[in-house]
C-alpha cells in the first residue's frame, strides 16, 4: 500500500517499528525493514560507538532503509547525533523532547527526520524547525507516555501541521492501521506487537509476559517524577506505585528504585525486578511470528478493510 | 508591564486558573510540565512573532519578560 509515508521513506508498507530501548537492535530493525516496513535501532542511553556498531550490523543484514531512534535526554545525545550524520543513516526518529538544534546537520546529511510528539505545540515547533514528518504518540503506548490518547491526539496534530503524521500508541493490527488513516495519519508506528517477533532479541520472560497479557495488564507509574511510564503489572510496578503514593518516600529513592529495571526485564528476564514496558494492545498479541509475518498480516487485514475505500493517505 | 500582563494571560490559560504572577514568581512554583512549557513558548512566539530559541533556562517570570522584550526590540 502506498501512502505519503511509504513515498517519503521509500518503503513498501506504512509501518514503522518503535524504537524500544534495550530491545530495538540491528536484529529486529533489519527484520522489519526486510519485511517492507521501517526498522528502527534504539540509541537509548548508549554511546556513539555502540550505536554505530548496531548501524553497521544492520547494514550487513538489510539493504532496505532503516532508522535510529535518538532519545534526546540521553547523556550521549550530542555524540550520537553527530555520528548518525556521519553514518548518513536514512531516517532518524527522536523521543523525549525537541530535536530542533540537530535538524540542520541531519538535513545536510540527507536524513529524513521524524520526531515523536505528544502535543500539537511540539508538532508545530518541530515542523517549523524543518522536520519531514511527526509521529503522534498517544498514551496507550508502552514506555514513556503522555496524557493524550491516540484517538484525541492524532486528528489534532493532523490539523495543526502540514507535514505527514504517523499514528502511534494502541495500534496492533490492521484495524488500528485503518483507524489511523481515518484519523488523518498516513502510517503507523508499532512497538508492542514486534516484542514477540522471532527476530526480537528481548528476553524469553519478556515475550512470555507480553503473550500472557490481557487488556488490563498494563499500568502507568512515574507521574510523580514527571516521567510516566506504561509497563506490564508485576512486583516491580506494584512496589513502585506504592513508593510513589507514599509522601514520606523522597523523589531520590523513587529514582534509585527505577535504575536498571528495564535492562533487568529486557536482558535478564527478571520477572519481579524488571520493568516490562508494553502498550495497552499487549492483550491483542497472542502469537509468535516473524517480523515478515507480522507486517504481512497487519497489512493484509488493513488492505481488506480498505477495499473500495478511497482515502487520501 | 504590558508583557507581564500578556504573559499572565498565557500562563493562566495553560494552568486553567487565574494565576497571581509577579516578576519574582519562579517557574518552579508554577510547576509546568514539559508539554506545558512547549505550549507556552509556542503561544508567546506566535503572539509576538518572535523566536525564543530552543534551550531556555529561566528561573523567574521576570527573566522571561525581559527575554520577550529583548526579542521584540531586536525584530
Amino acid at each position: 500500500m502506498q501512502t505519503k509515508l511509504t513515498k517519503l521513506l521509500g518503503i513498501e508498507h506504512p509501518i514503522i517499528q518503535g524504537g524500544m530501548a534495550w530491545i530495538a537492535d540491528a536484529s529486529l530493525a533489519s527484520a522489519v525493514s526486510n519485511a517492507g516496513g521501517l526498522g528502527i535501532i534504539s540509541a537509548m542511553n548508549a554511546d556513539a560507538d555502540w550505536v554505530r556498531n548496531e548501524i553497521k550490523k544492520c547494514r550487513t543484514l538489510t539493504d532496505k532503509p532503516f532508522g535510529v531512534n535518538i532519545m534526546l535526554m540521553s547523556p550521549h545525545v550530542e555524540e550520537v547525533a553527530k555520528m548518525v550524520a556521519e553514518e548518513k543513516v536514512p531516517v532518524v526518529t527522536t523521543g523525549a523532547g525537541n530535536p530542533s538544534r540537530f535538524v540542520k546537520a541531519w538535513k545536510e546529511a540527507g536524513i529524513v527526520i521524524i520526531p515523536v510528539v505528544a502535543s500539537t505545540a511540539l508538532a508545530k515547533m518541530v515542523e517549523r524547525a524543518g522536520v519531514d514528518a511527526v509521529i503522534a504518540e498517544g498514551g496507550e503506548s508502552g514506555g514513556h507516555v503522555g496524557d493524550l490518547t491516540t484517538m484525541a491526539l492524532v486528528p489534532q496534530v493532523v490539523d495543526a501541521v502540514k507535514i505527514p503524521v504517523i499514528a502511534a500508541g494502541g495500534i496492533g493490527d490492521g484495524r488500528g492501521v485503518v483507524a489511523a488513516f481515518a484519523l488523518g495519519a498516513c502510517g503507523v508506528q508499532m512497538g508492542t506487537r514486534f516484542l514477540v517477533a522471532d527476530e526480537c532479541t528481548v528476553s524469553e520472560e519478556y515475550k512470555k509476559k507480553v503473550l500472557a497479557a490481557k487488556d488490563i495488564s498494563t499500568m502507568v507509574t512515574g507521574r510523580r517524577l514527571g516521567h510516566p511510564v506504561r509497563a506490564i503489572k508485576n512486583a516491580y510496578m506494584n512496589n513502585y506505585a506504592k513508593l510513589e503514593a507514599d509522601s514520606n518516600v523522597p523523589d531520590e529513592t523513587l529514582e534509585q528504585f527505577g535504575v536498571g529495571s528495564l535492562r533487568k526485564a529486557a536482558k535478564e528476564g527478571n520477572a519481579d525486578e524488571g520493568c516490562f514496558l508494553a502498550g495497552q494492545i499487549a492483550g491483542m498479541v497472542s502469537k509468535r511470528q516473524s517480523a515478515k509475518e507480522i507486517v504481512g498480516e497487519v497489512m493484509a487485514q488493513a488492505d481488506k478493510m480498505m477495499e473500495g475505500v478511497q482515502w487520501d493517505v | 508591564m504590558e508583557t507581564l500582563e500578556k504573559l499572565k494571560e498565557i500562563l493562566s490559560e495553560c494552568k486553567g486558573e487565574d494565576l497571581d504572577i509577579t516578576p519574582e514568581t519562579t517557574f518552579d512554583e508554577l510547576d509546568f510540565d514539559s508539554l506545558d512549557k512547549v505550549d507556552i513558548v509556542m503561544q508567546i512566539e506566535e503572539a509576538y512573532d518572535i523566536s525564543l530559541g530552543d534551550n531556555m533556562q529561566l528561573s523567574t517570570v521576570g527573566e522571561l519578560v525581559a527575554k520577550i522584550d529583548e526579542a521584540v526590540a531586536n525584530k
